[in-house]
């Protein structure tokens, strides 16, 4: 829960602005009451009501001032809070990389940026309007005894009460939405698989028979629903027996008081309104439910903040020719260890393949010779520098990395090669460049816009994509990892590709993660990764003897 | 719909009396308690009185217990409603090919907020109803000089809350649009994150979100101002009645008005008014705008969806179909007037772009596909290939030209007959959570398990199913690996009547070996095979080829592309060179890569049919000419491009 005392402390200047304006505001509901009976009482006697009158038009002036101020700051707190929190969360997740990539789901991590970090927001507000909020109903008490003590213990009884109720009604209400919630996921799911077979379906045309499927638990969410209705109706008639069975218990007591002496019309009035306001259901249900949100959504972005991010350190890339190496490199993602002790050396300037077959853990090896992901165990080093040492600008602008389905960002074609890096700018020569070492450039030509055109306007095929991912990373000076990148590629591009990249660029080494021989046979340098382990490493044609490592283009 | 709400609705406002009961007494019953029990030494008289209070109570909590069942019958089955929309909406779109990725949100956020603001919203206009006509009439019967001097600020608090209802709304929607912008722009990043860090680019991608988050803050300071103005509202229509009602005092009493009276009004006031007012503007500033704009945005985006796939008012033919193994041949049909003879596939002068002013994909393709056919479509990616199978299987429009399914246009032929002729297996095979048998049999669902047996050992997948538990058991999609899941397709779209199977990239999860498998399997379905191929190998199997090249498009076997077909040599080159290089000269031959050899017959004698003269070849250009793809055209194709 330090997270939570953190983000609560984040509120800074406005909570203790907060928690004046909840504390002036409890105040005032207490005393009002009071100066209220007092008022009666100089009306009933008429003498000296212009003074109560005044008091209570004070109070009154009062206690609006305040809770404007306190609705006001509320608000700006939380939204100050939330968008500092949602930039804390974008920061970090980036800073993580790819194995947060492996922990979280995309959905999930916007869920937690857009809705959990403003639950969470509420931390600081929650947790002073919890302490205010249980003033009233102490304060009710204290002053309700002061006014007759019999009145306070017939208003403790209600309480209890009161008590029992509220426990009742969460306790019976959370088991009700849970189930309700379960049966929503189903529809959602059913929904999602559909919506993932959609050609299927229009090519069958079983419209109709998914759209039954999908609304097959449709029944039994209404049942589950009406049940919540059932449970808020019971509690809903308890509350409406219960609020003003205390207040008449209160009155009661309170009117024997008044024929025995012992207090006056006024006091009788005041002790009413005490009971009212102590008696309050809504109130307290409100402020617990708002900080037991906060304290939800402080947890789900903790989960995401405690994830290690990787540190730059402030070393630049060294002269020489980009030989990685590999020492003991070991990564587990949850419960595998998809990565073993491997030990491995990408001579600077060549061409390495890495082959084997899927799940072997080739694009997690990628990732770690990237630097994309931090391993467990074990270090890489680029030119004798261990990674984690180089400068953030420094290792990126010698590594580069295209994947199987790159995912473009910015908003237009141009944008999307750049990538934000202000060394190649968009609509450059180097985009240009970049883009026709690709093969990008035959197709971005013919889009309507060129290289300004928007992505939405701009849907592309996978081999598309790939080829803009490609142009994006190309500028790596020291080493390129292609990942699968070229998979989508019909063989001529590819092998236009691949010759741009032996050609112009022959001085960096390229790791090419592989399925097919074609890209095996013509690298200088076989990996052949099975199990998380290193298998072998040779020449294409030398490992081909082994039937095993056939098995692997087949 | 109209009829549903009314019933729930009366029922509702029914058990809503009882509910102003407690407020309707309260200041009366606490008046005469006072002025006649405790005030006069009569305590019991006082406590008869505050009995009738609690009396009042106990009719309103029965009372309040039916009205939230009613507001149950009253909500669920709007949520029903607006489930089927979404789900009936997106559905629709997914396959009238319109991406919508906000349909499972809608599903399950969206309509929460609708359902819970609905529910909400009833409750906060039936609440204040009850407060007011509950105060007005105790007030009127204990003293109507105090209802005078109450209702008019009271009036006043309501009506400048209404007149700032515009502000609020705005406010709301810049909120819930900057709300949405901000989860798009966090959608885009943190999908790429691994792309974002592969190329250095945080702060970029960072800035793509802090800007949406700072819009975001600050429609929500917005909105801060907004509920000062509400605060403000109630202290006019709330707080000032109350000062009235003492600053009066003395006046009302030298009228002869009583302690008690003056007290009641009061309470009237405490529990009555500020209650109704409070609710209001809480309730309906928050809930109503909420339910009003989510609403209209589920509607907007749930609303009706292009008539996709088939053109409903063809003739229905009988689809007396008799089997796949039997002749292959499906039965002739009349539709729309035309007399569908076969399965025979034409497509005539086909044209397709995806847009106005993108360069088509497909221009003027001339393509016969006889009966038992086994044709492989081959060419450099996002050259069409799919939008083509998407033509033939009649799931989209072309430009222009026709495509002919047994000499009917595919188009005109209704949703039975072209789903009893033709089966399309994309290449993101379809998988839904439900029984493995239940998968195999979804496009026929009277197979008998000697089919499904057969069908599952023909595509290979018999270890699949083994490993899954049987046909019986149950099977989630996201426990299965794409090949899987084609593997799962593929054993369906076996399985399926329809004479003609499309396979686009079907295969492309699967192994070679699980490739050439199924692709054989299907080759010995009997009826029309059509391959999108994935691989070269794909169109070595194959009878015909069709080659494209974005230009132009060329048909013939493998003999007659290999001759004059410079694309399809160059892609067979480098399928085989890059093979050629994998393979080392050994003294055993052992190591010989398989099935790479150069004679093009020697591949897949077992699957490779021999080559036939086909006069029905065709091949169009980019010119639109439809010519004889016979020895003669390559000749005169070749002294063109020698000319």
């Amino acid at each position: 829960m330090a997270a939570f005392g953190t983000i609560a402390r984040r509120g800074g200047g406005w909570l203790p602005v907060i928690g004046v304006t909840a504390l002036v505001g409890t105040a005032t509901t207490l005393a009002l009451p009071t100066v209220l009976g007092h008022a009666v009482d100089a009306i009933v006697a008429g003498t000296g009501s212009e003074r109560w009158l005044a008091w209570t038009a004070g109070l009154i002036a009062l206690s609006v001032a305040v809770n404007l101020v306190d609705v006001y700051t509320g608000a700006i707190c939380v939204a100050d809070v939330t968008a500092w929190l949602r930039e804390r969360l974008v920061r970090k997740i980036l800073a993580v990389g790819h194995r947060g990539a492996t922990r979280f789901d995309t959905g999930d991590l916007v869920s937690r940026v857009t809705g959990n970090a403003a639950d969470a927001a509420q931390a600081g507000p929650s947790l002073v309007t919890v302490g205010t909020a249980l003033v009233p109903p102490v304060g009710s008490l204290v002053l309700l005894a002061l006014i007759d003590l019999w009145i306070a213990v017939a208003f403790l009884a209600g309480l209890a009460l009161v008590a029992l109720v509220l426990t009742a009604f969460t306790r019976r209400t959370s088991d009700v939405i849970g189930r309700y919630q379960q049966v929503q996921g189903r529809l959602a799911t059913r929904l999602t698989e559909s919506l993932a077979g959609a050609r299927t379906i229009a090519a069958a045309g079983t419209t109709d028979l998914e759209e039954r499927r999908i609304l097959a638990p449709l029944p039994e969410l209404h049942e589950h629903g009406s049940m919540t209705w059932r449970v808020l109706s019971r509690s809903g008639g308890q509350a409406a027996l219960v609020g003003p069975l205390v207040q008449v218990v209160v009155l009661g007591t309170g009117g024997l008081a008044l024929v025995a002496g012992r207090i006056s019309a006024g006091e009788l009035f005041a002790a009413g309104q005490y009971a009212a306001i102590g008696a309050g259901l809504g109130g307290l249900t409100g402020v617990l439910n708002r900080l037991a949100r906060a304290r939800a959504g402080v947890r789900r972005i903790g989960e995401v903040l405690a994830e290690p991010g990787m540190d730059y350190g402030r070393s630049a890339v060294p002269d020489g020719p980009g030989t990685v190496e590999l020492r003991g490199v070991t990564v587990c993602l949850g419960d595998t260890r998809v990565l073993d002790d491997v030990h491995l050396t990408l001579p600077g300037g060549t061409e390495v393949a890495l082959v084997g077959p899927t799940g072997a853990g080739k694009s997690v090896l990628a990732a770690v010779i990237a630097r994309l992901m931090d391993p467990d165990a074990g270090v890489v080093t680029l030119d004798g520098v261990p990674l984690p040492e180089l400068h953030h600008d420094a290792l990126r602008a010698a590594v580069g990395v295209a994947f199987e389905r790159p995912v473009l960002l910015g908003d237009t074609v141009g944008e999307a090669i750049s990538a934000g890096r202000d060394a190649i700018g968009v609509d450059t020569v180097a985009v240009l460049g970049v883009a026709t070492a690709t093969r990008a450039h035959d197709f971005v030509s013919r889009l309507p816009d060129g290289y300004r055109t928007t992505l939405v306007d701009a849907p592309m095929s996978g081999g598309e994509a790939q080829r803009l991912g490609l142009a994006r990373a190309w500028p790596a000076r020291r080493l390129l990892v292609l990942d699968d990148a070229t998979s989508s590629l019909d063989m001529v591009t590819e092998m236009q590709i691949s010759r741009a990249l032996s050609e112009h660029h022959g001085d960096r080494t390229r790791l090419v993660v592989t399925h097919r021989a074609a890209v095996a046979a013509r690298a200088d340098l076989v990996v052949w990764l099975v199990e998380g382990r290193v298998r072998a490493v040779g020449p294409h044609r030398r490992l081909w003897d082994d039937p095993a490592y056939r098995a692997v283009f087949q | 719909m109209a009829a549903l709400w009314r019933r729930p609705l009366a029922s509702l406002a029914a058990w809503s009396v009882p509910e102003t009961l407690p407020t309707m007494v309260s200041g009366l019953a606490i008046a005469r308690a006072l002025d006649r029990g405790f005030l006069a030494g009569r305590p019991l008289v006082g406590l008869g009185w505050l009995a009738l209070l609690l009396a009042a109570a106990a009719i309103s909590a029965v009372g309040a217990r039916r009205v939230y069942l009613h507001l149950g019958d009253l909500v669920e089955p709007f949520r029903d409603d607006l489930v089927r929309r979404v789900v009936g909406g997106a559905l629709r779109r997914a396959v009238a090919r319109e991406p919508d990725d906000g349909a499972v949100a809608r599903l399950t956020h969206q309509v929460e907020i609708v359902r819970d603001s609905y529910g909400g919203m009833i409750l906060v206009l039936r609440n204040f109803l009850m407060l007011l006509v509950g105060a007005v009439v105790g007030l009127s019967s204990l003293a109507p000089v105090i209802l005078l001097l109450v209702l008019p600020p009271f009036a006043l608090g309501c009506a400048l809350y209404v007149a700032s209802l515009g502000l609020a709304t705005a406010a709301q929607r810049a909120y819930i649009r900057s709300d949405e912008r901000l989860a798009t722009a966090a959608g885009t990043v943190l999908a790429g994150t691994r792309d974002v860090v592969a190329c250095g680019g945080e702060e970029h991608a960072t800035g793509m979100v802090t800007g949406p988050i700072r819009q975001s803050a600050a429609a929500e300071r917005r909105l801060a101002g907004v509920g000062a103005v509400r605060t403000l509202c109630f202290a006019v229509g709330g707080w000032l009645p109350m000062v009235l009602v003492l600053a009066a005092g003395p006046w009302l009493l030298r009228r002869g008005l009583t302690a008690g009276a003056i007290v009641g009004g009061l309470t009237y006031v405490l529990s009555g008014l500020q209650p109704a007012l409070s609710a209001v503007v809480q309730g309906m500033g928050g809930s109503g705008l909420r339910f009003v704009v989510t609403l209209g945005r589920i509607l907007d985006a749930s609303g009706s969806a292009p008539d996709s796939v088939t053109v409903p008012d063809s003739v229905t033919v009988p689809t007396g179909h008799a089997g796949l193994a039997s002749n292959g041949r499906s039965p002739n049909g009349r539709a729309g007037g035309w007399l569908a003879t076969g399965y025979e596939l034409r497509a005539l002068s086909l044209t397709f772009a995806y847009g106005p002013h993108a360069a088509p994909v497909l221009r003027r393709l001339d393509l016969t596909v006889p009966e038992r056919d086994h044709l492989a479509v081959v060419g450099p990616s996002g050259i069409g290939k799919s939008t083509l199978a998407n033509l033939l299987c009649g799931l989209a429009r072309p430009d222009a030209g026709t495509v002919l399914l047994g000499g009917v246009p595919v188009r005109r032929l209704s949703a039975d007959r072209l789903v009893a002729t033709r089966v399309l297996i994309p290449q993101e095979a379809y998988v839904f959570a439900g029984t493995v048998w239940d998968n195999l049999t979804y496009l026929r669902p009277t197979a008998t398990p000697a089919e499904v047996h057969l069908a599952v050992y023909a595509v290979g997948a018999h270890l699949l199913v083994t490993r899954l538990g049987g046909w019986r058991a149950e099977l989630s999609p996201a426990e299965l690996s794409a090949g899987e899941r084609q593997l799962i397709g593929l054993v369906r779209a076996y399985l399926s009547p329809a004479p003609v199977a499309v396979l686009d990239e079907a295969t492309c999860h699967l192994d070679p070996a699980a490739e050439r498998r199924a692709e054989e399997a299907f080759a010995g379905r009997g009826g029309t095979l059509i391959v999108i191929a994935h691989r070269m190998s794909s169109a070595l199997r194959a009878r015909r080829v069709l080659v494209l090249d974005g230009v132009g498009a060329a048909v013939g076997d493998h003999d007659a592309l290999m001759a004059h077909s410079p694309l399809y040599r160059e892609l067979l080159g480098h399928w085989r060179g890059a093979a050629d290089e994998g393979r080392v000269p050994s003294a055993v031959g052992r190591s010989d890569p398989p099935r790479l050899l150069r004679d093009a017959d020697r591949l897949d004698p077992g699957t490779r049919p021999r080559l036939r003269d086909d006069p029905r070849e065709v091949v169009a250009d980019g010119a639109g000419a439809q010519i004889e793809l016979g020895r003669d055209l390559l000749r005169r194709r070749a002294v063109r491009s020698e000319a």
